[in-house]
Order: C-alpha cells, then structure tokens, then sequence
C-alpha cells in the first residue's frame, strides 16, 4: 500500500506567507490528515544581516519551514498540496521534498505543474 | 572619477560605437577619465558550470580575459553599456559575459556603482528582449542604471544622421559622471512599468492571480482602469526583487549551497542511472 508522507521544505524567503500551525490545521481539518509544520532557525545576525554558512551541511539542519503531509490516499494529499500551494507557492528547489515516501514526492512534484504553484 | 564603456558590438565605428564614444565625450566634458572597452577584441569562454566560485568561494578557475574586464570594471566608477538589440535581444557577448558574472553576483564586490544603457536597434516592435541582459548583468553586479535609452538607427553609421540620437547619448554621459559625482542615483530615463527594472515585459504567474517583472521577480496586481492595464506593485515587493543583496544572500544561501548535500547524497544512485547517457551519441570525450 502507497504510503503519502510529504515534506515540503521552505527555506528563508519561499514561502509567500507567514507558515502558521494553526492555518494548516484548518487545511488538514477539510481533508482529513495530518499536518505539521516544523520551523527550524539556526542563523545568527552578522554585519546588519541574518546570516547562515549552508555549506556542507545537512538540508534537514539548514534554516527553513518543513510541513509534513501524511494522507491515506493520493485524493486527500493533492487536494491538501493544492491549497498549500495556493497560499504559500511551491517548494523552490529540488531537494524541497527530501525526506518524503516516493509516493508522496512525485504527487508533489507533478501537482507543481498542474496547479501553477512553481511560477 | 572614471566612467568606463563597454561595447556588446563587433561592428567598428557602427551605431553602438558611435554613440558610446559620443556618450564617452560627455562625461569626458562633465570631468569623468574615460575608457571604452570592445568585449568582442577580448576571449572570454562559456561559463562551465563547475560552480568552483560557488562553493569555494575561490574565484572562477578558466583562465581567460573575463578577469580584465572585471578587473577594469572595479577600479571605474561607473559603466556606459552600448549594445545593439540583434534578435530581439542583446548581442550574444553581453549574455556570455553574465554567465561568467556569478562569482561577482555572490561576492557582492561591484555593488553600488552607476550605470547607463545604450542600445540602437534597427526595427520599431522587433525589441521585446532589448533591456533584458544588460538588465540582469547590472542587476547581479548591483549597480544603480540611470539611464536605459533605445535608438532607433539601421545601417552602418546611420546615427551620424541623428542629431537627436548623438545629443542624448551625449547627455547620457554627462548626466553619468554628475550622478557618480553628486551620488545621485535617481533614474533619469523614461520610466518603465517595472519599477526596478524600468522595462515593460510583465509575466502573468500560472496562477493567474499575479504578474511579475520577468526579470528581477517583484510581484505586482493587474488590473482595469477606464479600459487600460494598470499593473501596480506595493512597497514591500519593490524591495525584494532578486538583486536586492538580502534575496540574493538567501538565494545563494538556501537555494544553491545545500546543493551540494543533496548532490553528495543521491551521487551514486544518479552516477549508476546516468551511465548509459554518457557514451551516447558522444562525438567527443566529456
């Protein structure tokens, strides 16, 4: 049985919004699955500016917003990636799904294109 | 104070040429030293992708006279750009040299001097693209461009015959060496749609919910007024467009870096799939 665990990794400036938990569980609430989102901060403010060394580091441990889709089937998941997309646009980079099922990552990226979410 | 020229055109004494000298005599008489530099009498090969200037921050490795001219842009205060429109868009040279321009973009070292456009182009409509690269080579450079100004001129030289054209070149170059003097970075051209970019392309987004300015991203509304397109931007999306030095850090930071993680760990699987593409059809060894 597929299994449909998404995560969608939004580094800093990607999203065109604020990604707040309540928001998505308003999203999970109407298709009924799981969201989260997990907000990781590792930069430090340096010569007037947030900066970070990316380099040689773990995507996971890089500054960034991960929402974690887990749907029961592929219906509910592209019904809830479409409004994600909608609201917040698409992950800007290959290595924006890394993490997820296979299953999951190519509903993702091929919503992507149907929904207009990559412009 | 120095204002520098460079010239996207092979053509000698052509339209380009001429009225970048033309545009050179008028900083020259508002106090600019001036220098004119032809990018086609210079070798300078195609970008490789290596990203070596990327990730290790060292530079770009080909040996070639890209170095000189960046080199010559650094100690000028300001560049004079004249470059034909041949296809639509700028000649083949300009997008050549921007390629090569990614190590600057990242090193952030060029930023904040001035800079004025020329381009002379034969047919009225055949332009869409004209403003386009030297849009993206200034824009990555971080320069402040006060003037884009279009010519409308077709044979060798033609320009000679425009009184008007070689004026306005000429108060190009004036207005350039007093803007680098007074540090006045006000745009002086026709203004544009895009407040950035001052040109007119606007990309409608999938969604249909937003337009864009194509090339420095800021996002905007369209929408009609009394039967006209109006398209508007507010005020934080003037200050994120992708050039601006905090988009572009996070750009480089976010998007590109953490590339290298990614390489690094789908390496073998992708080395494994990708062999049977790297004999065929191969007429030289890669």
């Amino acid at each position: 049985m597929a299994e449909y665990k998404v995560h969608l990794r939004y580094f800093v400036g990607d999203p065109l919004e604020t990604i707040r938990q309540e928001d998505l569980d308003l999203i999970a609430g109407r298709f009924g699955v799981e969201m989260a989102v997990n907000k990781i901060d590792n930069r430090e403010f340096k010569d007037g500016m947030m900066r970070e060394e990316t380099l040689g580091r773990a995507i996971e441990d890089i500054t960034q917003d991960v929402i974690t889709v887990v749907a029961g089937d592929e219906a509910a998941l592209r019904g809830v990636l479409a409004e994600v997309y909608d609201r917040y646009r698409s992950p800007r980079t290959p290595y924006g799904f890394w993490g997820s099922t296979e299953e999951g990552r190519d509903v993702a990226r091929d919503l992507i294109e149907e929904t207009g979410g990559g412009w | 104070m120095k204002v520098l020229g460079l010239l996207g055109s092979f053509r000698r004494n052509g339209n380009s040429d001429i009225l970048a000298k033309e545009a050179l005599m008028g900083a020259k008489a508002a106090g600019a030293e001036v220098e004119l530099l032809r990018l086609t009498d210079y070798r300078f090969e195609a970008c490789q992708g290596f990203g070596l200037c990327l990730f290790r921050e060292g530079g770009c490795h080909i040996k070639d006279d890209v170095k000189f001219i960046w080199s010559k842009i650094a100690e000028s205060d300001a560049v004079l750009l004249s470059v034909p429109c041949y296809f639509l868009e700028s000649t083949a040279v300009i997008k050549q040299l921007i390629d090569r321009a990614w190590v600057l973009a990242h090193q952030g070292t060029l930023r904040g001097k001035y800079a004025s456009v020329l381009v002379p182009y034969a047919t009225r409509g055949w332009i869409p693209y004209a403003l386009l690269q030297p849009n993206i080579f200034f824009g990555i450079l971080g320069f402040h461009v006060i003037h884009r100004e279009t010519f409308n001129v077709q044979g060798l030289s033609e320009t000679v015959h425009d009184d008007e054209a070689l004026v306005r070149a000429r108060r190009v170059g004036g207005e350039l060496a007093e803007a680098v003097r007074g540090g006045d970075s006000a745009y002086r051209s026709k203004p544009g749609l895009c407040p950035i970019c001052q040109d007119w392309n606007i990309r409608i987004l999938q969604d249909r919910k937003a337009v864009e300015c194509p090339t420095c991203g800021i996002r905007g509304r369209l929408e009609i007024k009394d039967g006209r397109f109006e398209v508007t931007f507010d005020e934080k999306a003037r200050t994120e467009y992708r050039f601006s030095p905090e988009v572009g850090y996070n750009h480089f930071t976010y998007h590109i870096k953490p590339s290298r993680d990614y390489f690094l760990r789908t390496k073998d699987e992708r080395k494994a799939k990708a062999q049977p593409y790297k004999t065929y059809l191969s007429s030289k060894e890669g």
